[in-house]
């Protein structure tokens, strides 16, 4: 076989000039440089040739690959500089990119998520309890008697689930997350130091701001010596992190049956920096928990010995937190689920 | 409750302003809720917690205001009657239903006009103005806080009064026009021959005081609060008299209350104190108080604070408790009867910390034990099934966990078992629920009547049931996604999708080995339905929601899919134990299978048959696609997968490889019925 090789560099020039993007030039070089290329070919064909050609085309076969190798290199350049200063290589960075379409975690969750975290970095271990729970648990371990008056804000409703431990009487949904205490005191012996979110129920008539069903976490802190100082420590450093540092906060005295001395917390309304506005009711200041020392009573209720512990509580609605913390006006788009409502957050 | 000020000023000298006022009240436990200028006189509402029934009235009040200002008060002087007694004018039959029982009568009042300062006082607080008799029953109730009521004495049968449970079948009609039925859990005030109050909570219309009335018998008395509560809360009536027994009045304002109201009635209408009866059960002793010690460094160790032993005394006088000095440092503390709330030091503690202000109070932190109590296993369960989910793009929700009867028919769920409420505030909200399917449906009614009909929605929240709640994932969707067309695949949600869903979210949060088996649900779509196995263990369902059910919903839209996985039964097996399979060196072999199959013959069955001729090189099996239509027999279907060989310890040789894969192949047409395509 004999090789016309300036007609293959004729060839190679021509077909070079009407290269002007990388997908024929890579053609080009397959065709020529590829494994089963010409420059290939020519080589495996020096065998077959007699002795004395075969330094000859060799070295044209050398010169040819290392022509056609600058050829390449120079295309390289001329199509990338060419492709920079065309208008048409550009792509409108302005059209939306292609994304994975991602869930967003309810609202509800992030926040009980948030809330619980900040006390999972002070040291405290989340537990959980059970929705449907005792007369004992709910009410009476918490020195809420039968037929009291303070039964009045803890509506309740009651199930035809009757209670195993209690004839005649029958097992309710809880109405606070307090109940998670009994349970966790009668497992655990102090130092305690544990967070309970959850799903609570009472029966009020649902509007902007009433559900009968929502989220409450309780705090529950239990030591030799716990003192109401720490109470109000904890909660300040709580609220800080949860509203930021520039928050007033404020504990009111209040009555709760299973504390003693018992408080709410206020903080500086979110909205009007305390100027007072219709979120605040003119107050200029925001409820948003309630706490006190653990009640003997409780401790008694547990079976702990008498006068041993001293203990911290609180318990702080989650709707109620989110909604001053988002400007959420109405408790019920946190269970109607509008998409556009999932999709903000 | 209301007050007003300048009623206030009668008994405490207050030299700060009303918002100053109202900024104290509110930071010593007192929570004003509302100020406004009535007539030149300033009104607060406030909010009294139940444990604080010693503060529904004005001196109760000027007793919190001198402690909290620090300032003294005066308390009216009580006149004294004499009233020959007249045994026998009431009888107690009901000895625990009412401790004591102050019957007063006073003949020929001219019941009229009521004097104007009294006038102006109860009107302050919203009361209205009846007669002079009726207004100062209302006045000394607002200004000592015992529940007083007078009866028109000869309208009263026998002239005697008996306090009893009601009969079966008696009524009385109240002062408010209505007429209750009674029963024997109500205690009742009667005359010789029926119910004329209803005790504690309302007096009767027929021997209410009216300007005709001559004589007139007063009442003053304590009644079982408990049984108040019970009365009040069966008949759907409260008053201010039921809101305060309930509470509990205090057993000495009996008297000390009625003799204040003898005094400005005999002043201003006249008559003669004609006698009274005060009768007891001679259960007094049970108020008596006994003494509470505690110690400065008792109160500052519970507080965290340093206040001297002079304050906390001074706190604790100005609150009418009586300090003895004891041993050592400590002070015998006895509060006065009417606080039932004062038991134990720690409500000592509390009085002084309110009366001081928490805000005075100083904060530190606690020092928090580290503890082994372990984390609850649910919610970090919570967030390795919620992770993958929303990675997958499903939105989480959270919805309501009431349903109705209803509700479960119209989802062809009538089977199952929720547990009732016994007082469910709506009809259809009386059962909770069952099942995670009626719950989902409303969201997606809710959404698709707003135009969003491209849903993938999942909840974590608890089933019920007779043996109790269960936590389980919902997970429901329909419409389509991926609606960006440089990566458009298909139209619309199909099976496979909630199928991938539900496995890709159980494999990624538990590790376990996952099966799928036919089943069949009432409200899932026949022959697109199935259980999920997790170990072989049952672990949920999937598939097409019928589209009856869908249209007993009003949802227009064929495809909704829906998955309910029981959550507890997953996380036995978490945490996963989890070990590191070493990465082949080795290059994989693919070769590609296109059959055609029976449709009986599932793509389950073909892996086995592979697996099993794999020779244990066969390393995975990739579905790739699935045919069905003219260039395939009747009753067939084509199947296109990869088969992949690999050995962990060698390059695989060709020959091998096609050994292998040739034996599979056999056995596809052999034992499968397949046809090679």
């Amino acid at each position: 076989m004999s090789w016309n090789f300036q007609e293959i560099e004729d060839t190679v020039q021509r077909e070079a000039g009407c290269i002007s993007d990388f997908q024929r030039l890579d053609a080009f070089r397959a065709k020529y440089l590829g494994r089963k290329g010409l420059i290939q070919e020519i080589y495996a064909s020096l065998s077959a040739l007699p002795h004395d050609q075969r330094p000859v085309v060799g070295k044209s076969a050398n010169d040819l690959r290392n022509n056609i190798s600058v050829i390449i290199e120079t295309k390289q350049k001329e199509i990338k500089s060419l492709q920079a200063q065309s208008p048409a290589a550009e792509i409108d960075i302005t059209i939306p990119g292609v994304a994975f379409a991602v869930g967003h975690q309810h609202i509800l969750t992030q926040t009980v998520d948030e809330i619980c975290g900040i006390f999972e970095g002070l040291g405290f271990v989340v537990q959980e309890g059970p929705e449907i729970e005792t007369e004992f648990n709910n009410f009476t371990a918490l020195n809420i008697p039968v037929d009291h008056p303070s039964r009045d804000a803890f509506d309740t409703f009651y199930l035809e689930l009757p209670d195993p431990g209690h004839q005649g009487r029958y097992q309710l949904l809880r109405s606070h997350t307090s109940s998670a205490q009994i349970r966790i005191m009668q497992k655990n012996q102090p130092p305690l130091a544990v967070i309970v979110p959850g799903r609570v129920y009472r029966p009020d008539a649902v509007d902007a701001s009433h559900s009968f069903m929502f989220h409450q976490i309780e705090g529950l802190l239990v030591n030799e010596d716990v003192k109401f100082s720490e109470l109000k420590g904890l909660l300040t450093v709580f609220c800080k992190r949860l509203f930021g540092e520039k928050i007033k906060m404020r504990f009111r005295p209040h009555f709760f049956p299973f504390t003693e001395p018992s408080a709410e917390v206020d903080i500086s309304c979110y909205i009007c920096d305390g100027k007072g506005c219709s979120v605040c009711r003119r107050k200029g200041w925001l409820e948003i928990m309630g706490c006190g020392m653990v009640h003997p009573k409780v401790f008694a209720a547990a079976g702990y010995p008498e006068g041993k512990y001293k203990g911290l509580a609180f318990g702080l609605g989650v709707e109620r937190i989110t909604m001053l913390k988002y400007g959420i006006e109405d408790i019920r788009l946190f269970f109607e689920n509008d998409i556009r409502f999932l999709e903000q957050f | 409750m209301k007050f007003s000020l300048n009623w206030l000023r009668d008994y405490v000298t207050i030299g700060v302003s009303p918002e100053k006022l109202a900024h104290k009240l509110t930071m010593a436990g007192l929570e004003v809720e509302k100020i406004s200028n009535v007539d030149g006189d300033v009104v607060f509402e406030l909010e009294i917690t139940p444990n604080r029934p010693d503060c529904l009235n004005m001196l109760g009040l000027a007793r919190e205001v001198s402690a909290i200002l620090n300032v003294s008060r005066k308390t009216p002087k009580p006149r004294r009657l004499r009233a020959p007694s007249l045994a026998g004018l009431v009888r107690i039959l009901d000895k625990k239903g009412c401790l004591r029982y102050n019957g007063t009568l006073i003949r020929d009042v001219r019941v009229g006009e009521t004097p104007a300062w009294i006038k102006k006082r109860i009107t302050a607080l919203g009361m209205r103005s009846i007669n002079n008799v009726v207004d100062i029953t209302n006045f000394c109730l607002m200004e000592t806080g015992q529940p007083l009521h007078a009866f028109d004495y000869d309208k009263l049968e026998g002239g005697k009064i008996f306090v009893r449970r009601a009969q079966e079948g008696e009524a009385v009609t109240a002062i408010d026009g209505v007429e209750h039925g009674l029963d024997p859990a109500i205690l009742v005030i009667a005359d010789a021959r029926r119910p004329v109050a209803i005790a504690g909570v309302m007096g009767g219309k027929d021997t209410e005081v009216t300007a005709a009335t001559k004589n007139i018998l007063l009442e003053s008395a304590y009644f079982d609060p408990v049984l108040i509560r019970r009365a009040s809360r069966a008949l759907g009536v409260s008053s201010e008299s039921s809101y305060r027994f309930e509470r509990g009045v205090d057993y000495e304002t009996v008297k000390s209350g009625v003799d204040r109201a003898i005094g400005l009635i005999l002043d201003s209408a006249g008559g003669n104190l004609a006698g009274r009866a005060d009768e007891e059960t001679g259960t007094r002793g049970r108020f008596r108080r006994q003494a509470i010690p505690v110690t400065k460094d008792g109160v500052n160790g519970f507080l965290g604070a340093s206040l001297t032993t002079a304050r906390c005394k001074k706190i604790l006088q100005r609150l009418d408790c009586a300090v003895a000095a004891g041993k050592k440092d400590v002070l015998k503390v006895t509060p006065p009867a009417f606080r039932k709330d004062i038991k134990d030091a720690v409500d000592v503690v509390e009085e002084i910390a309110r009366v001081v202000g928490y805000d005075e109070l100083p904060a530190s932190l606690p020092s928090v034990a580290m503890t082994n109590v372990v984390p609850a296993a649910s919610r970090e369960f919570r967030s390795a099934i919620r992770v993958p989910l929303l990675a997958q793009g499903a939105n989480e929700i959270v919805t309501y966990a009431m349903i109705s009867e209803k509700d479960l028919i119209q989802t062809r769920q009538a089977h199952l078992r929720g547990v009732k409420i016994q007082n469910p505030l709506a009809r259809d909200q009386g059962l909770l629920r069952p099942s995670l399917l009626p719950s989902l449906l409303p969201v997606a009614v809710f959404n698709i009547n707003r135009g969003q009909k491209n849903l993938k929605l999942f909840e974590i929240g608890k089933i019920y049931g007779p043996r109790g709640e269960q936590e389980t994932l919902g997970i429901m969707m329909t419409g389509r996604f991926d609606e960006d067309w440089r990566r458009a695949s298909k139209s619309e949600a199909d099976f496979y999708d909630i199928k991938g869903a539900a496995e890709q979210t159980i494999a990624r949060a538990c590790h376990q080995e996952i099966r799928f088996e036919n089943s069949s649900q009432p409200f899932l779509e026949k022959g697109q339905s199935a259980c999920v196995l997790v170990q072989g263990v049952d672990a949920g369902f999937l598939g097409k929601i019928d589209e009856d059910v869908l249209v007993n919903w009003g949802i227009k839209q064929k495809s909704v899919f829906f998955a309910q996985i029981n959550l507890e039964e997953l996380r036995r097996f978490c945490p996963p134990r989890r070990s590191y399979r070493s990465v082949s060196q080795y290059p994989t072999i693919v070769r590609d299978v296109s059959l055609a199959v029976k449709t009986s013959v599932w793509f389950q069955q073909v892996c086995a048959m592979a697996f099993r001729m794999g020779g244990g090189i066969l390393n995975s099996v990739k579905f790739s696609e699935e045919y069905r239509g003219e260039k395939i027999p009747a009753g067939q279907r084509g199947i296109v997968f990869s088969l992949r060989y690999k050995a962990a310890d060698r390059t695989l040789r060709e020959e091998e490889v096609n050994e292998v894969h040739e034996n599979i192949l056999r056995a596809f047409v052999a034992e499968l019925g397949a046809v090679q395509r």
